[in-house]
């Protein structure tokens, strides 16, 4: 019936305001103040040109974020990997009592988390190094991250592995030769949301870090926003609006299918 | 022996989780602020005593529940809404997905600038839209009784995907022949929402509500870079207020106080919303067996 009007809200809601970035970051000064009037040299692409010759250049943000999100996300599933298949093999009740806890510690709002980070920081010389961001940002992400992956381990069969010891094959060598490769969907699911939230990740970044060239991609634009709201240059900001959510829009587009069972999984399973 | 493995993981759970839980839980029966020179004194329970008649604790904390309550109760109806639509099946349902969780994705610092430009007065389309059909200027960000509303909307459009796909997750283990049930006993597509989809769908919203109630509480990002908290700090949050005591009044004694107080606060309201889930939602009669994943 009305289905297709529906899909076209849907659509308009969730683009629209992506879109309308995109037209402001292309609109002259002149047409910002009459986005919807026609007007002669309307369209323009200085702002993008103004944004990545700032200094320092808009890419340094993008590169630092990529750096941490690698960096925290192979850190993550460094600790989670063991722990999630360690969480099957220990006594039912303790294990009950780790996801409970587990569970708990991935609703919890970690913004609240920051002074005693801060804290963290200041006494072991943290702050201003992009790659001491991912300790806190692995830890974050470690409850689900141990979630998602110990339900894959639990959905393997026991079979597989007793074979494996029966050829003698030691508890790395079945970790990496065997169980690894089995889960490598969930692993890879876990990978794209740990990497989701490091480049995200705004309170932590926002008190460790103040040294211009090393702020990640979310500090960095929300200190362009920190001048006034009435004089503010829109159409550099719209520019790194879109910048800034590219590298995203094309990961979700990319790897919509592994950061859906990601997120399904966490449901239907936690 | 296998046991050793979850010691690194626990490791650093245990110092980033707990640690700072019970140093604040030290810090807020301490001063420590630019007074004592940065240095943590006793003070019995005058950061307690003084939360409790901070009128600006207080009104955040209303404003920080008004945004909460307001944003995930619309987040949760409209993720229902859109999880019922992209359950059906239709020609492009799998792109329509992916491109509605596009705002989930992006971080939430770069689309609040995206809706601070959204929301100017005068330029913004906002403003256009309401100018020419005849409302006049609103001056969203600058009015405190509609800049909060001006939060509520670029949250619920920032957390509204996630929600729909965890409620469609779980629309995805409803079998269809329950369905059929139903509508042989002549029952229509309310009943059937009623009887079935709700009911079974309880785990699901559970998990949606607790998460983004939580979340909600602790907002943070999306007020700093949006408002900055105002106008006339009518949109700041706890999570804005702690901050501000902690790195900009240097008072880190009482922003453990506030940060403690909310700790204890939301998980009493994720119990509280637990509960009254359990009595909003009936329970589906033949419920067990059918939702055990």
């Amino acid at each position: 019936m009305n289905r297709r009007f529906l899909i076209a809200v849907l659509l308009l809601w969730s683009l629209g305001p992506l879109m309308w970035q995109i037209y402001t970051s292309l609109s002259s000064d002149q047409a910002l103040t009459q986005p919807f009037a026609l007007a002669d040299h309307r369209w323009t692409l200085v702002h993008y040109r103004n944004v990545l010759t700032s200094n320092p250049p808009f890419w340094r943000y993008l590169l630092n974020s990529l750096i941490v999100g690698i960096s925290s996300t192979f850190l993550c599933l460094l600790l989670a990997l063991p722990a999630a298949y360690a969480l099957n093999r220990i006594s039912t009740r303790l294990a009950i009592f780790s996801r409970l806890a587990l569970v708990g510690a991935a609703l919890f709002p970690y913004v609240l988390l920051f002074l005693g980070l801060l804290e963290l920081a200041r006494t072991f010389n943290l702050g201003n190094q992009l790659l001491a961001l991912s300790l806190p940002y692995a830890a974050l992400s470690q409850p689900l991250a141990i979630l998602l992956l110990n339900s894959a381990f639990h959905d393997l069969p026991p079979e597989l592995e007793d074979a494996a010891k029966l050829e003698g094959l030691s508890l790395f060598q079945r970790f990496r030769w065997i169980l690894i490769p089995l889960i490598s969907p969930a692993t890879a699911s876990t990978a794209i949301l740990v990497f989701l939230f490091s480049w995200n990740e705004y309170p932590i970044a926002l008190t460790w870090i103040s040294d211009s060239s090393k702020l990640t991609l979310p500090v960095a634009m929300a200190r362009i926003a920190g001048s006034s709201i009435y004089s503010v240059p829109y159409g550099a900001y719209a520019a790194a609006t879109v910048l800034g959510s590219i590298p995203l829009v094309l990961l979700v587009l990319i790897f919509q299918k592994p950061i859906v069972s990601g997120l399904t999984s966490g449901a239907v399973k936690g | 022996m296998i046991a050793l493995l979850l010691v690194p993981a626990l490791l650093l759970l245990v110092i980033v989780f707990v640690g700072p839980l019970f140093r604040y839980a030290w810090l807020s029966f301490h001063a420590d602020s630019v007074i004592t020179g940065l240095i943590a004194v006793p003070n019995g329970g005058a950061n307690w005593l003084r939360l409790v008649q901070d009128q600006r604790y207080w009104q955040d904390l209303f404003q920080t529940l008004r945004f909460a309550g307001v944003s995930v109760g619309l987040e949760l109806v409209l993720a229902l809404l859109i999880a019922l639509l992209l359950d059906q099946r239709w020609r492009g349902r799998d792109v329509v997905r992916t491109l509605a969780l596009i705002p989930w994705a992006l971080p939430t610092t770069v689309m609040a600038l995206g809706w601070r430009w959204i929301f100017n007065t005068p330029y913004g389309p906002i403003d256009h839209l309401t100018k020419s059909i005849g409302i006049g200027s609103l001056n969203i960000l600058g009015d405190p009784n509609l800049t909060w509303m001006a939060t509520v909307w670029a949250d619920v459009w920032k957390t509204t995907p996630f929600a729909a796909l965890i409620l469609l997750a779980g629309l995805q283990t409803i079998p269809g022949d329950l369905y059929e049930a139903v509508r042989l006993e002549g029952g229509n597509a309310m009943i059937c929402l009623q009887r079935i989809t709700l009911p079974l769908l309880r785990p699901y919203i559970l998990l949606a509500l607790l998460f983004r109630l939580a979340q909600a509480f602790g907002v943070f990002d999306l007020i700093q870079v949006l408002t900055g908290g105002g106008p006339a700090s009518s949109t700041e949050s706890i999570a804005l207020y702690a901050y501000w005591n902690a790195l900009r009044f240097l008072d880190f004694g009482y922003s453990a106080t506030i940060i403690m107080a909310s700790f204890i606060l939301i998980s009493f309201i994720c119990v509280l919303a637990w509960i009254a889930l359990q009595f909003i939602i009936p329970t589906h009669s033949k419920s067990q067996g059918v939702v055990e994943p």
